[in-house]
């Protein structure tokens, strides 16, 4: 291994926040004699790459195997790689400073699809072949995961191999056949093809493209990838010894995951969707884990992650017992968001701090129709109560989240939400005593929806950027003007996001397009170009607008079809087909089992720690 | 109102560690105490944090050797045992050097400690009397204009600098010593005054090797 610091230095004095590029943490796991070397990536910079739960605890599991080296990798800010292509510095791994290129495997986690230029960024400062079928025997093996591993076409032919689920046992039977394979003097062909026998992983370069739309085997390759689900969540602890940062990331804090999936069923929620069943940790593993990373890491700060919290059968026992076992050390507890429904006031005072943070609600669309239709399950009452609660008690800023453009909206529900709001308003008012007015906020985000693989929207098009400008005007316009923030996510973003979700194997030609004309870090809108993405796809005959508009066909072939997620497609269907109805479908882990296929089709089951939730 | 018990560290900060901000070494240490598991005082109301203040910052890129802090314990615990706490709670660049309790109504350190002392070492090949003659020129000349963010600022030197420079040209190396008071008049940075005198570009790696407390009696260690 070539340590490269001596190189690296001189360059960090002229770079933005060094501090993320020079490791040396707290917490930090070095094991420089190891047999193998694995680098795990986030395809962000550090700030938000080191609040990645998933990494920490992939990080964690590999740290069991004691041969082996976990290190982190996160992409170099631009004034960084400027200075580190004028100077022919490689991408480094931040433990021993080694070039990327020289370890015997790269994991790459795919957040989202705006990180997807990042990837080639990285690829290329470490000198590795984009393509994976460029790739040389010494190159390091290319694997990613996460989220964007449900519709995984778009960068397909940039990984050796994608994992698609839960990657706490996955990953380590990745390790063990590629050190397996090594050890027998197998080719990197040889290797990569040996991958394909572990369950949920998929290895692209054997799968083609058919006429016909339909991702199929060459050879003995499985037909479908079967996600995996880790079946009890209370099999690994929470990694209770991550890495501290110095520098002010995005969340700083200790973490517990609590329950991983939801199933309350938002349609256009893939989260909610692809992390099925619910598994809740029990609270006494919870507390454990919550005191251990305190311990470890000296944060002042935990937060209770998951997809919703506060569904979590246990929440208050487990926050009470916090309460007083924290009592004195100025320690916070905080939760991602809390569901309007599930908001109390006694259960918000336990979060400490959360008066000041203000309160945070996606109600997500104005009317109860399109609220229906979506399967929001909250009404007006529900969210006009939380307020008037919450406002009574002290509260004095709310922020809630809205989507223009969800599939069957009118501009009666676009103008609903400026309606919803301004009764918001009045009712934040009205709980707020007159001399304290002044400090009342109420902000308003509003994204563009953007349809996603396995969810019952994944056949609907996009509304025509034009369309949506002109939504966001008509809310604008709607929008009561004193007191309230309005905010619009930026909509070509959002339509770039569509392409690339709904997107194929022909996209990987567009990103890479993307990539080499300069776009790298699209999730940041100072460096976010629209109209070099729309020529970089067409360039790869794809054109934009008309791709994210396009509605599919419910019976037809899709781009994901070879991914299994566990959920039937006739579940989805009927989920589709209720949205035109607005009718709603109940939570399975309030009720009976809603029939989304998941459960049985993966041999898996809900886990609810408390024996049973309460709506 | 001063309770309780009054800790100053003694720290470095030191090796690849010196690209840390002052706002984020002051969070590493915060958390080291959390990890020792020193019985720190937290402040009232509905935020509370633990009650620490740190010394003058310390640029991003410039290595401490003795920087400080205080932090305020809700109870004594002997000086061993902290260190001994400290020292496997926090990684080696930023080891503490030594710890001592002082007085709960001291003065803040960040008004106190008005001298440091720098070790700016050069590229190699400036030959020491060259050096010397520099510097000579530059104290003659009495004042220093420096520009920061376009902002202009004149630096009086026999104001902001205690003691004449030194240059240290032991085992073959180019370094020199410089003393700087620090206060209202704001503080000049060691590099500004090395490329000032030997122009620009010159200084390869600067630390802060002491920092003292001025008083009638002369410079005084804060521990
Ligand atoms: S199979 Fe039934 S119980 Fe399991 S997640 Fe789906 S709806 Fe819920």
């Amino acid at each position: 291994m070539n340590d490269v610091w001596e190189r690296v230095e001189p360059l960090l004095r002229q770079v933005e926040r060094p501090a993320r590029y020079v490791d040396r943490e707290w917490g930090v796991v070095r094991r420089p004699d190891a047999g193998y070397h694995v680098a795990l990536m986030y395809p962000d910079t550090y700030e938000v790459g080191m609040a990645n739960q998933a990494l920490q605890v992939l990080a964690a599991r590999l740290s069991t195997l004691d041969d082996v080296a976990c290190e982190r990798v996160f992409i170099p800010w631009v004034d960084m790689s400027a200075a580190m292509r004028a100077h022919e510095v490689p991408l480094f791994t931040l433990e021993s400073c080694t070039p990327v290129a020289e370890m015997d495997m790269l994991g790459i986690t795919l957040p989202n699809e705006l990180t997807y230029t990042n990837v080639l960024e990285a690829l290329d400062l470490a000198g590795i072949p984009l393509r994976a079928h460029d790739r040389g025997e010494t190159h390091p093996l290319v694997v990613g995961g996460g989220p964007c591993s449900h519709n995984p076409e778009p960068m397909a032919a940039f990984f050796d191999a994608i994992l698609v689920g839960d990657g706490e046992e996955a990953l380590l039977e990745i390790v063990a056949s590629h050190r397996a394979s090594m050890a027998a003097g197998l080719s990197r062909e040889e290797s990569v093809r040996a991958l394909a026998g572990i369950d949920g992983v998929y290895v692209p370069s054997l799968y083609l493209v058919g006429d016909d739309g339909v991702v199929r085997p060459v050879d003995d390759a499985p037909a479908r990838v079967t996600r995996r689900v880790l079946a009890d969540l209370d099999t690994y602890v929470s990694p209770t010894c991550p890495v501290v940062p110095y520098a002010d990331v995005v969340h700083d804090r200790a973490t517990v995951e609590v329950l991983r999936g939801c199933s309350r069923g938002c349609r256009f929620c893939q989260a909610g969707m692809v992390y099925r069943p619910v598994r809740e940790r029990p609270a006494d593993s919870i507390v454990r884990d919550a005191i251990a990373s305190l311990r470890c890491t000296g944060y002042e700060e935990l937060s209770l992650t998951s997809l919703s919290t506060a569904d979590h059968s246990q929440l208050e026992e487990v926050l009470r017992r916090l309460a007083n076992r924290l009592e004195g050390t100025g320690t916070a507890i905080s939760v991602p968001s809390l569901r309007i429904d599930s908001f109390t006031v006694p259960l918000a005072r336990l979060l400490g701090d959360g008066r000041k943070a203000g309160l945070t609600f996606a109600p997500e669309a104005g009317s109860q129709r399109l609220r229906d239709a979506i399967n929001k399950n909250i009404t007006e009452e529900e969210i006009l109560t939380a307020v008037d609660q919450a406002f009574t008690a002290g509260w004095r800023r709310v922020k809630l989240y809205f989507m223009i453009g969800l599939p069957t909206e009118t501009d009666e529900d676009v103008t609903a939400i400026a309606a919803l709001v301004e009764r918001v308003f009045a009712t934040a008012r009205a709980a707020t005593p007159p001399g304290e007015r002044g400090g009342l906020r109420v902000a308003v985000s509003a994204s563009t929806f953007v349809p996603k693989a396995h969810t019952p929207f994944q056949w609907d098009g996009q509304l025509p950027i034009e369309e949506v400008r002109r939504r966001q005007v008509l809310l604008r316009q709607a929008m009561p003007r004193k007191g309230v923030e309005l905010s619009f996510h930026d909509a070509g973003s959002s339509l770039l996001e569509a392409v690339l979700a709904k997107g194929g194997r022909e996209a990987a030609a567009g990103v890479e397009a993307a990539w080499r004309a300069g776009a790298v870090f699209d999730a940041w809108s100072e460096h976010f170009s629209l109209a070099r993405w729309i020529e970089a796809l067409a360039s790869a005959g794809i054109d934009a607008a008309a791709y994210a508009a396009e509605a599919r066909d419910r019976h037809g072939a899709l781009p994901w079809d070879h991914i299994d997620s566990g959920l039937s497609s006739a579940f989805l269907r009927a989920e589709r087909e209720r949205t035109d109805r607005a009718e709603t479908t109940a939570d399975c882990t309030f009720g009976e089992c809603t029939g989304c296929g998941v459960c049985p089709g993966l041999g898996v089951d809900v886990v609810v720690a408390g024996g049973e939730r309460r709506g | 109102m001063a309770e309780g018990f009054r800790l100053r560290v003694c720290f470095r900060k030191a090796g690849r560690l010196r690209y840390l901000s002052h706002l984020e070494t002051g969070r590493a240490w915060e958390r080291a105490a959390r990890r020792a598991g020193l019985p720190y005082a937290v402040t009232q109301g509905y935020n509370p944090r633990m009650k620490v203040a740190f010394g003058p910052a310390l640029p991003v890129g410039t290595a401490g050797m003795r920087e400080y802090l205080d932090i305020t314990l809700t109870r004594f615990v002997p000086v061993a045992q902290v260190q001994e706490g400290l020292r496997a709670s926090i990684v080696e660049e930023l080891a503490p050097v030594e710890c001592g309790y002082v007085s709960p109504t001291e003065p803040s350190l960040a008004s106190r400690l008005t001298i440091a002392e720098y070790e700016v070492e050069l590229e190699r090949g400036v030959p020491p009397q060259e050096l010397e003659r520099s510097l000579d020129a530059l104290m003659r000349t009495g004042g220093l204009e420096t520009e920061h963010k376009g902002k202009q600022k004149f630096f009086d030197l026999a104001v902001v600098l205690p003691k004449e420079p030194e240059v240290m040209s032991d085992a073959g190396r180019a370094a020199v010593r410089v003393w700087v008071r620090m206060g209202p008049h704001g503080s000049l940075r060691p590099e500004t005054f090395m490329s000032a005198a030997i122009g620009p570009g010159r200084p390869v790696a600067v630390t802060r090797t002491e920092l003292f407390i001025e008083d009638e009696q002369g410079w005084i260690r804060p521990l």
